[in-house]
């Protein structure tokens, strides 16, 4: 049984060395293509000073050596960091800065972009194509120097389940995103139970949706190297137009999709989706937001032949529920449940009092226990103790429990049911985001004085995003002026699409800014009808 | 804002108006952009994501009165303002 991650690849690459691994942009690579270059890449990040545990930062759009490079990286026994190549630089740097990279594998393009200081704090880039000469101190690396290192064997390095394997940025609500630290432990719980569940085999043809800094794509990639199977990588290109979406599904034949559930709806509605062009699909997964029962309703009577999942977890816990859809029930469902804890996993929710929930009706913050959870947040020991903390529950050895911030509850089928979250955390097209980010790169900009980030429920992508503000005194500015200064700071998903201007914001008793007012008013301004508004 | 070319008094300057106010005003904005050419990809560099592209059918379907089926909703068609342009003028012929 594998431990490490890198043990999959050995493993499907000894089986099936001639079998393609990977096909991105038109371009795959067999088993043995991916085991060999991903053994050269460990070698040469060992040679230029790369140690266990280090940090690797890959910082480039999806292609096939993103997956060459998770693996050289594991194989190296230090940890990936997959950066968001559409993210600011200036989100990229600050990641770069918090986890200490010092190695980084990108493209000129993406490199160029980074700040002096960021580009100052590294000690050398691997290139994935030809290089150009470096214009400052940085040490170039072109990937034409992998064929220097020996391809049959990875790099000696011990390493046991508990080393960290690769770290997640998500928003931080203090204003700046969060790692998230993943272990091989972490990573191969989900694997498994995965593989086990939904019988992915060597015939399975898996889609990539999901960016590979979002933990879906953990099951993409992963699940595929533990089958022998093959896992394409959907670029932007292909995954923004819906009705090209489908005919690359039927034309590579893909049999398991895995992605949020907005993309699922976009190919529903845009795209001449049926169950005979989809013929070879066989299993749906989704995940990252709540699934509008309409829309899935739609998706189960259009595909019949699928069998649809919803999977549930933060990326602390990558999926720690599942609920398979039941098509009986789904006309009379009121509301999809999140359900069951996966195998090796327990989930429980804690109500006001403290206590575990076992009545049905029982709601509380659900809590996640087990092998799939998070050691915590890279160099931040007071979120990690927030969020990660001793179980209290049971006295018998120390433990460490995850704490979603989800509020859920127990239902008579024993299946759980998502209520809403405990904070200002929000969901947008699956992507977590914290208002409170937002607001920090609003409040950065100096004609601000105060600014509140408001999530609009949107049918399609879950919650659309408006802000509030008021400007100092005398100040006028701009909406775009505004959302063009936090595109250089935060995420495009996260810029909010409008801006509102008062002269000061509504108050509680306690003289602070009143969200619930603010979010009441935005939802139902944005819910009349746009007739006032005169077009051209 | 990007310059708009000298062409002959043709109607096409001011579709080529429309549809990139649309976008400037509608799109690229909410994506903290406030300039691009009339050439440049408007994938590429962020201005049109997935719904971004919906929200501009509706415009050429609404607005300007074109039908746009499924399929030529791609990469191709609605790449740039020129080649968006290009879509509406051969259907109003």
């Amino acid at each position: 049984m594998a431990y490490i991650l890198q043990q999959l690849l050995t493993k499907s690459a000894a089986r099936y060395p001639e079998k393609t691994a990977v096909w991105a942009r038109g371009r795959s690579i067999t088993y043995r293509e991916l085991d060999e270059r991903s053994n050269q890449l460990a070698h040469l990040l060992r040679q230029h000073g790369v140690k266990k545990g280090d940090r690797v930062g890959l910082y480039f759009p999806k292609c096939v050596e993103s997956v060459i490079s998770m693996l050289g990286v594991v194989k190296a026994g230090a940890v990936y960091v997959p950066l968001d190549p559409q993210a600011p630089a200036d989100r990229v740097g600050y990641i770069i800065g918090n986890c200490g990279i010092r190695a980084l594998i990108t493209k000129e393009d993406k490199r160029h972009g980074l700040d002096e200081s960021t580009l100052a704090s590294l000690e050398f880039c691997v290139m994935i194509e030809e290089a150009t000469k470096s214009s400052n101190g940085t040490k170039i690396i072109p990937w034409s120097m992998l064929s220097e290192f020996p391809a049959a064997h990875a790099p000696e390095v011990v390493l046991t389940e508990t080393d960290l394997a690769y770290i997640l940025y998500t928003s931080g609500s203090t204003g700046r995103p969060k790692g998230v630290m993943l272990s091989h432990q972490n990573a191969l719980t989900f694997v498994e139970w995965c593989a086990a569940t939904f019988e992915i085999t060597r015939e399975d043809r898996l889609s990539n949706h999901a960016p590979l800094h979002f933990d879906l794509s953990v099951f993409d990639v992963y699940n595929a190297l533990e089958a022998g199977a093959t896992v394409f990588l959907i670029t932007e290109d292909l995954a923004l137009f819906p009705s090209r979406l489908a005919s690359f599904i039927e034309t590579q034949g893909i049999t398991v999709w895995y992605s949020v559930p907005s993309a699922l709806t976009l190919l529903l509605l845009h795209a001449n989706v049926n169950a005979e062009k989809l013929s070879r699909l066989r299993l749906i997964l989704f995940a990252g937001e709540v699934f509008p029962l309409k829309y899935l309703r739609q998706l189960a009577d259009l595909l019949p032949h699928v069998e649809l999942q919803n999977l549930y977890g933060p990326t602390e816990t990558n999926v720690c529920t599942y609920y398979e859809v039941e098509r009986e029930r789904l006309a009379s469902l009121e509301k999809l449940p999140i359900g069951i804890a996966c195998e090796n996993t327990e989930v429980f929710a804690v109500n006001d009092q403290d206590e575990i929930v076992t009545q049905p009706g029982g709601t509380g913050e659900l809590y996640v226990r087990g092998p799939a959870v998070t050691y915590g947040y890279w160099a931040d020991p007071e979120k990690t103790a927030k969020m990660v903390v001793p179980n209290r529950f049971q006295k018998n050895f120390e433990e460490k429990i995850y704490r979603t911030g989800d509020l859920v509850q127990l239902a008579e089928d024993g299946n759980y049911y998502f209520l809403g979250r405990r904070d200002s955390m929000i969901k947008s097209r699956g992507y977590r985001i914290e208002l409170g980010e937002i607001e920090s790169a609003l409040l950065s900009h100096e004609a601000v004085k105060e600014a509140v980030a408001v999530a609009i429920p949107d049918d399609i992508v879950s919650n659309r995003i408006v802000a509030v503000i008021a400007a100092h005194d005398g100040i006028t500015i701009k909406p775009s002026e505004l959302q063009q200064h936090c595109g250089s700071r935060i995420p495009k998903y996260m810029i909010p699409e409008l801006i509102e201007f008062r002269d000061s914001l509504p108050k509680t008793s306690t003289g602070k800014v009143d969200r619930v007012q603010l979010t009441q008013e935005s939802i139902r301004a944005a819910n009349q009808p746009p007739s006032e508004v005169v077009s051209q | 804002m990007s310059t708009v070319n000298q062409t002959p008094a043709t109607h096409a300057p001011v579709l080529k108006d429309q549809i990139r106010e649309f976008i400037m005003e509608n799109l690229a904005h909410a994506k903290g952009i406030t300039s691009f050419t009339d050439d440049e990809s408007l994938m590429e560099s962020g201005v049109i994501d997935s719904l971004g592209i919906f929200r501009l059918v509706s415009f050429l379907e609404e607005d300007l009165r074109v039908r746009v089926s499924d399929e030529e909703i791609n990469a191709e068609t609605l790449k740039s303002v020129n080649s968006i342009e290009q879509l509406v003028l051969s259907k109003k012929k």
